[in-house]
């Protein structure tokens, strides 16, 4: 599936370039991290607990990022797997100057299989939008209490 | 090991005391615990109607019931349609004259879904069999023959 | 694909579910009809560490018509509101929808209640109980609580209700004289979840023009939504195929439905104003109104 949006963080460029790159504060806002370690230059490994109510698993993945330029634009691709099925997938984003912050504009595509997909299928999209919402949510509010 | 509770039920006319796991589906009880594996189990997850039974009267997926529940319950399988070794229920008989099975995979799930149709509703138009039984997936017969025995099975029934 | 190990109990009364959902919180969950709750545990798409069966709380199944309203026990089969009497008497809709639910072995052991606690996002029964007003009670050990439709649903499969608490009642008020309703889904197969559904109430007034409208979509968003926009457009208006075009249209911006194998979202969008349509009209019809 494919998933893009945008985002808008009433804080200036460099200040999202740098919480949205810095694995520690990954750690912090990505939903349901239980742990995010640096594994080799722009590389992380995570063990993510994600779900919906009563519909939960854990996910063992790889981040990488790549094509970085920096405070502009950078990829990103990750894989992880776990009881419910596996993910992977390769992200775009894009961060632009707008009157009062930064634009984070993001695409990507996603494979999602095994169980959670056969199943989950029909709420797969929406679901992902939600926790996209989570992340960033997240992020502006640390980058909020960073200021 | 795991806490096992006692349940006691009517299994085809006949009582039945057992102990069970919570966890242990009705399906997997009856087919592996009793022995009765007429029921199958295909997606164990409710959609394709392979499992189903009667629990009180009423049809019903095995495979979305755990043992622990029936207990105090009457249960009828497949193998309770014929009560007499050598003998057919006039649904199974109708089954058999109007080819409404090919591998018999999805056939079990498909005789007690119609058995409880028939008992509802004696006399169901084309519409009423195909709704009834629209919860039965099968992969063999794309579905025609399927009604034909049902409604072979109807005119049967009504004759006697 | 077997469940997880669980801790099963079966409280013989409300008040012992409640206290012992009091003591495990979220690692508890409750087991009523269990035709959403057993495939996600058989799939180990859920694991919960205790399974509280409610099915010997027989006090909490019931249909009773009270003055101006019906109560419906969060127990009662979904087979029951199929025929019972005070349903097709009093709340129509939700007679109507019922058969639309599933398959009959499903309907004979999901419960209303356990589909409003589950609250899928195509779900019916939450379209309609939002376009009826419901009213759900929720109750927790010492003490219980009325939360109204419209705040009940919260996002996919979750709902207002917290870990300790158990649905027990909905309550739906009667609906004024001269008011039309229908439920109009679309589905591939018969019994599969709504790709789009639309619930109508239409109440008109003695000069023929719309005094009351409530319309609720599922299947478009992460929970059952009112489209209010759509209904301002009908508030007051008399019927005619432009004005319910317009509302359809109208419904159609409201809706905020994501892509899936069955549809996409643009699919679902379009979808989503020619079932409003077909949905009014349908009720303006049991009104004796042809557009």
């Amino acid at each position: 599936m494919t998933l893009d949006g945008t985002y808008e963080f009433p804080a200036p460029r460099a200040k999202v370039w740098a919480a949205l790159l810095d694995p520690a504060v990954l750690g912090r806002t990505l939903p349901g991290c239980d742990k995010l370690e640096a594994i080799g230059p722009g590389e992380y490994r995570a063990i993510v607990k994600v779900g919906v109510a009563a519909v939960k698993g854990t996910f063992e993945g790889k981040v990488k990022l790549a094509d970085l330029e920096p405070p502009t634009r950078y990829r990103m691709s990750l894989e992880g797997s776990g009881g419910p099925g596996f993910v992977r997938g390769e992200a775009s984003l894009e961060l632009a100057d707008v009157p009062g912050g930064t634009r984070v504009s993001y695409r990507a595509d996603v494979q999602v299989g095994g169980l959670i997909a056969g199943v989950g299928q029909r709420m797969l999209g929406g679901v992902a939008r939600m926790m996209l919402e989570q992340f960033f949510t997240r992020i502006a509010t640390e980058i909020g209490a960073a200021a | 090991m795991a806490k096992r509770f006692e349940v006691s039920l009517t299994v085809n006319g006949r009582p039945v005391q057992a102990e069970v796991e919570a966890r242990k589906l009705l399906a997997d009880f009856i087919r592996e615990d009793l022995g009765l594996t007429g029921t199958h189990l295909a997606c164990e997850h409710g959609v394709c109607g392979a499992c189903t039974i009667l629990l009180d009267g009423e049809a019903v997926r095995s495979c979305l019931l755990f043992a622990v529940q029936a207990d105090g319950a009457e249960l009828m399988t497949v193998e309770g349609l014929t009560p007499e070794p050598g003998t057919l229920h006039p649904l199974q008989q109708a089954f058999r004259e109007h080819h409404g099975l090919q591998c018999g995979f999805c056939t079990p799930g498909v005789l007690m879904t119609a058995y409880a149709l028939l008992r509802q509703n004696p006399n169901p138009t084309e519409e009423e069999i195909r709704a009834g039984i629209a919860g039965s997936l099968c992969r063999c017969t794309g579905y025609e023959s399927i009604i034909r025995s049902v409604r072979g099975a109807a005119d049967a029934l009504g004759r006697r | 694909m077997k469940p997880a190990p669980f801790e099963y109990v079966r409280p013989r009364s409300l008040a012992e579910a409640l206290e012992v959902l009091r003591q495990h919180g979220d690692e508890a969950k409750c087991l009523a009809g269990g035709q959403s709750l057993v495939p996600l545990m058989n799939l180990r798409l859920s694991k919960p560490g205790v399974v509280v069966d409610l099915n010997a709380l027989k006090d909490l199944a019931y249909v009773r018509a009270e003055d101006g309203s019906v109560s419906i026990g969060a127990l009662t089969r979904q087979r029951v509101l199929e025929t019972s009497p005070v349903i097709r008497q009093r709340a129509p809709l939700l007679a109507e929808v019922t058969p639309l639910i599933g398959h009959p072995p499903i309907r004979a052991r999901g419960t209303f209640g356990g589909s409003l606690a589950h609250a899928d996002p195509a779900a019916e029964y939450p379209a309609v109980v939002l376009a009826l007003e419901g009213r759900m009670r929720a109750a927790r050990a010492g003490s219980e609580r009325e939360v109204p439709a419209e705040e009940f649903f919260v996002t996919y499969l979750t709902t207002a209700l917290e870990p300790v608490e158990i649905l027990t009642e909905v309550t739906v008020p009667v609906l004024p004289p001269h008011t039309g309703t229908a439920f109009v889904e679309l589905t591939r197969r018969h019994g599969d979840f709504a790709i789009v559904g639309v619930a109508a109430v239409v109440t008109l007034d003695e000069a023929g023009a719309i005094s009351r409208i409530r319309l609720a979509l599922c299947g478009v968003g992460p929970t059952p939504l009112r489209a209010r926009r759509a209904e301002a457009v009908l508030q007051g208006q008399r019927p005619s195929q432009a004005l319910v075009a317009e509302a359809g249209r109208v419904a159609m911006d409201e809706a905020d439905p994501a892509d899936d194998l069955h549809g996409s979202a643009e699919y679902r969008r379009e979808m989503t104003a020619v079932f409003a349509r077909r949905t009014l009209g349908r009720a303006l019809e049991r009104l004796g109104v042809r557009l």
